[in-house]
């Protein structure tokens, strides 16, 4: 009877295989089938872009320009900095909760010297990546755990005034680090006047992303949602007691950020898209639990509300 | 036909509780490969210690009697599941033994019996069905087929679909109704290989 073990592991490796095909412009640099997934890098050599991916070529873990890499190339890593803008302070101890390719926590380090960094990243081919391909470094003050990230938060005893949740595999998050349970050990993480933000995917309004929302709303008791231009990308701002939480003050705090800490992308702009949860909420959505917590079929079912 | 019915309903709830176990465990435990690894490695050796019990207890007065208490006994498992599995699961955290170790604790304690007792099932219903060693292969062959094509469906059900309609704990005491439902007629009626 190993067919049982067979089956199991078939699933597992199934998954792993390359899905789409290169762009004649495009380079393969690196490719794994590491612990967890399908790990791509490749090159565009016309738009002189490197990015790293898994199975599908639409969803792009992270990237850099080939000729400035501390640049943001992707929207929604240039996006999750507007969270800054609800804290009255500079951040100091800093959490993101999945690596990609190391790109946000290197040009916040970059920006503010003076932060201590961790990060939670599941995948060792992961950091070995970011290392290799994307001018990533751990130093002193930035550190690299490679532990799922649920166990980092819950096990953890440092508090945090900013904590980035963005971790991915191919289009969905795991659903351990969907759930209210993990949201609120995420909140007892934070200092007073913490915020998190997240990067939640939704190419179209899915059921899914109503759950994130209902999700949030249940764990923080403030949510701001900011929309991306040219991505599916939605980043949640939650905040416990956050000092700055009206668009205005919010608008005019990125704008001093932009100016004080030399941010080269437009800041105040993503700011000015601030939307209240309110406008998002639906009622009929449910809220994620680690009991129940189907993200993978809400993510393709279309979302209930109007 | 009934024998065979009970096969394949425990076939199938051998691997739709695995697929459930991932769920139980990822809030303590994580997602990681030593928690799949631990998950897979003691059921396996729930199974295996169940062929081995249930060929020997087989050979001891066989009844359907026995063997409705050998369904039955994990089906009473996974209906009290929900208590005790939050405690324990949140002890061995706490306990921190690392990440090998902390899931494999806690697959133990949470899956090994019941894996234990469904692994009896076979070894124990081939028992009761053989009639005439000139037919004992053909008995064998399709109880094991019965049983493995459960734990197919029991996978796909429960991946595809149960897990996007209802709660985990909700499906594990499902689990344990139904078990303790299909045990139910083994204690009313003889078993033999006639029937």
């Amino acid at each position: 009877m190993t067919s049982r073990l067979t089956l199991l592991l078939l699933c597992l490796i199934l998954v792993q295989t390359r899905a789409f095909a290169l762009e004649p412009s495009e380079k393969l640099l690196f490719e794994k089938n590491s612990l967890y997934q399908y790990i791509q890098v490749t090159e565009d050599t016309v738009k002189k872009e490197r990015y790293i991916r898994n199975q599908k070529r639409e969803f792009t873990q992270g990237g850099i320009y080939i000729n400035a890499p501390d640049k943001l190339l992707f929207e929604f890593t240039q996006m999750g900095f507007v969270a800054l803008a609800f804290m009255d302070r500079d951040p100091k101890d800093v959490l993101f909760v999945g690596l990609g390719a190391g790109a946000m926590p290197k040009y916040f380090a970059g920006r503010y010297p003076d932060s201590v960094i961790d990060i939670a990243e599941i995948d060792p081919d992961m950091l070995a990546a970011a290392q290799k391909y994307f001018y990533f470094k751990e130093d002193h003050r930035m550190k690299v755990h490679v532990q799922d990230g649920r166990l980092f938060v819950k096990r953890t005893k440092k508090k945090y005034d900013w904590i980035i949740l963005d971790a991915y595999q191919n289009d969905y998050i795991p659903f351990h680090l969907t759930t209210l349970e993990f949201l609120k050990e995420v909140k007892s993480r934070l200092n007073d006047n913490g915020v998190v933000v997240a990067n939640i995917t939704s190419p179209f309004r899915n059921k899914f992303f109503d759950s994130m929302v209902m999700t949030y709303k249940k764990a923080f008791p403030h949510l701001i949602i900011f929309k991306g231009k040219k991505s599916g990308n939605f980043i949640f701002v939650a905040t416990s007691d956050g000092k700055i939480k009206d668009k205005g003050a919010v608008e005019a705090r990125a704008g001093k950020i932009q100016t004080a800490r030399k941010f080269d992308i437009d800041l105040a702009d993503i700011a000015s898209r601030y939307e209240p949860s309110d406008a998002y909420e639906w009622e009929g959505a449910k809220v994620l639990t680690d009991d129940f917590a189907p993200v993978n079929l809400y993510q393709h079912q279309k979302s209930g509300a109007k | 036909m009934l024998i065979k019915i009970i096969v394949f309903i425990c076939g199938a709830v051998v691997m739709s509780f695995e697929i459930l176990g991932s769920r139980v465990l990822a809030p303590n435990f994580g997602s990681s490969v030593f928690v799949w690894g631990s998950l897979i490695s003691v059921f396996l050796t729930g199974l295996s210690a169940g062929y081995y019990l249930g060929g020997r207890i087989a050979d001891i007065n066989p009844s359907s009697r026995k063997l409705g208490l050998m369904i039955a006994a994990p089906g009473v498992l996974f209906l009290t599941f929900p208590l005790y599995s939050a405690p324990v699961s949140d002890w061995i955290f706490v306990q921190d033994l690392g990440v090998r170790f902390s899931p494999l604790i806690a697959s133990l304690v949470l899956f090994l019996l019941p894996s234990v007792f469904l692994g009896i099932v076979s070894p124990y219903t081939a028992k009761l069905m053989i009639c005439s060693l000139h037919t004992s292969g053909k008995t064998i062959g399709t109880l094991y087929a019965l049983s493995t094509f459960g734990s197919i469906i029991g996978t796909l059900v429960t991946s595809f679909y149960l897990i996007t309609i209802a709660g985990v704990n909700a499906l594990i005491m499902g689990q344990g109704v139904l078990l303790i439902i299909a045990s139910a007629p083994l204690f009313f009626i003889n078993l033999s290989c006639k029937t």
